[in-house]
């Protein structure tokens, strides 16, 4: 017997069936809303449960990207924040490589053969001037920006009777310049232009052998990054 | 159910999103990578439009990475085989090496770091090294003393060589470079 024969039954005990509503005019009467059945109610959880799990995935794609990109306008740990403060009296100054050596943070995966200095730059205050004298050992000198990428890099190869000299300057510091230049004349300063206030000047050099560190160390340490007159 | 919904939501966004980020930068990133045999570099990460992975995974530390003009740094973890390196293995590095003002070869651990041995040796440069009479490089890399240029290894546990190469026009153009014109590493025997 089915459902819907037994539905149709007699009531069991016999008593009369009440009174049938009247019906309405001009149709039959309505079929009561049909609850949804469990397959239903599964795929319906499932269809739900999918949507959400793509919206969750999509906010986690825009905060994955959004988080890679504020790492380093917020990092305090980069080697731009550690060594802000260094190079204020005109030189750059030997950064450390190992730990506990000094208050500086160490340098991360440096190589143990090069000394390194670096100078911090504020381009706020004017151009700043970098000078490097160049030895018999192998020198670079970087300019990194506040918030990662090297701008510029340049070797004691490109030196001058052995003096390495740029300007480091903004863009708008470098339209000033070039508005001065004498008419009709050229420029021999090397000008590089930061798209950044701050960032480091930083001067590597290998020092081949162990007893080649003091010439390294006097190498690096004695480039000067002051003020552009 | 909407704020259970919106919750979930919110949750996987913003869980999954720092998680992956965080995985993604914690170390070097794959984007960016190039190989040259058994060699890894990231060149671009010395230039001015560095990858924003890349530039998130250096502002983590306090890096300053060479820039593409100046040299170019390459790390190896594993040897010519495959096998990843191990200290108690011995290995070979022969071959040669681009054209370069000057060059250093050390052992580091994952993150970067010297080991701190008992013989003050981390490294070799290109000044330092004694070659033979073809003027190839040799160099053997144990933890036990080797005849020759021996470059001292922990005694056990994964370690990297680094080669970086200063003022050299690979610096630029890494993903061209032939695996030929970089030490191979082989691995000799394995305690």
């Amino acid at each position: 017997m089915s459902a819907i024969d037994h539905d149709a039954a007699p009531l069991p005990s016999g008593e009369p069936r009440p009174a049938p509503v009247p019906a309405p005019p001009l149709s039959t009467p309505l079929p009561a809303p049909a609850r949804p059945r469990w397959p239903q109610r599964l795929r319906a959880a499932g269809m739900r449960l999918g949507l959400t799990t793509l919206a969750g995935l999509m906010l986690a794609a825009i905060v994955h990207i959004v988080t890679i990109l504020l790492i380093p306008a917020l990092s305090q740990r980069d080697a731009a924040y550690a060594y802000r403060e260094l190079g204020a009296e005109g030189n750059a100054e030997i950064v450390p490589l190992a730990r506990g050596s000094g208050s500086l943070p160490a340098l991360q995966e440096a190589d143990p053969d090069v000394v390194t200095a670096v100078c911090a730059y504020d381009l706020a205050a004017g151009p700043v001037r970098v000078v490097a004298r160049t030895g018999t050992l192998p020198l670079g000198l970087t300019l990194q920006r506040q918030g990662g990428g090297v701008i510029y890099a340049i070797t004691d190869r490109a030196a001058i009777r052995g003096v390495l000299e740029f300007l480091v300057l903004t863009e708008a510091q470098y339209d000033e310049r070039v508005a001065n230049d004498e008419e009709g004349e050229t420029s021999r300063e090397l000008r590089v232009v930061s798209d950044t206030e701050r960032g480091l000047v930083v001067a590597r050099v290998l020092a081949k052998r162990p007893s080649d560190r003091g010439d390294a160390e006097a190498l690096a340490g004695g480039v000067r990054c002051g003020p552009a007159g | 159910m909407r704020i259970l919904d919106l919750a979930y939501i919110l949750g996987l966004g913003a869980g999954l999103g720092l998680v992956s980020a965080h995985w993604a930068v914690a170390g070097r990133p794959a984007v960016g990578k190039v190989e040259v045999g058994a060699w890894m570099a990231w060149p671009g990460s010395g230039s001015r439009g560095v990858d924003p992975y890349m530039r998130a995974y250096l502002a983590r530390g306090v890096h300053l990475p060479l820039g593409a003009g100046e040299g170019v740094e390459l790390i190896a973890e594993r040897s010519d085989d495959g096998a990843h390196l191990d200290g108690r293995c011995r290995y070979r590095l022969s071959g040669s090496v681009p054209t370069t003002r000057g060059w250093t070869l050390g052992v580091t651990d994952g993150a970067g770091r010297p080991f701190a041995l008992p013989l003050d040796r981390a490294s070799f440069s290109d000044a330092e090294i004694v070659r033979g009479e073809d003027g190839a490089l040799s160099i053997v890399a144990a933890a036990a003393p080797q005849a020759g240029n021996w470059l001292p290894l922990p005694a056990a546990g994964r370690f990297q060589f680094r080669l970086r190469l200063y003022d050299t026009p690979v610096s630029s153009q890494t993903g061209e470079t032939r695996a030929a014109n970089l030490p191979r590493i082989a691995r000799l025997d394995c305690r």
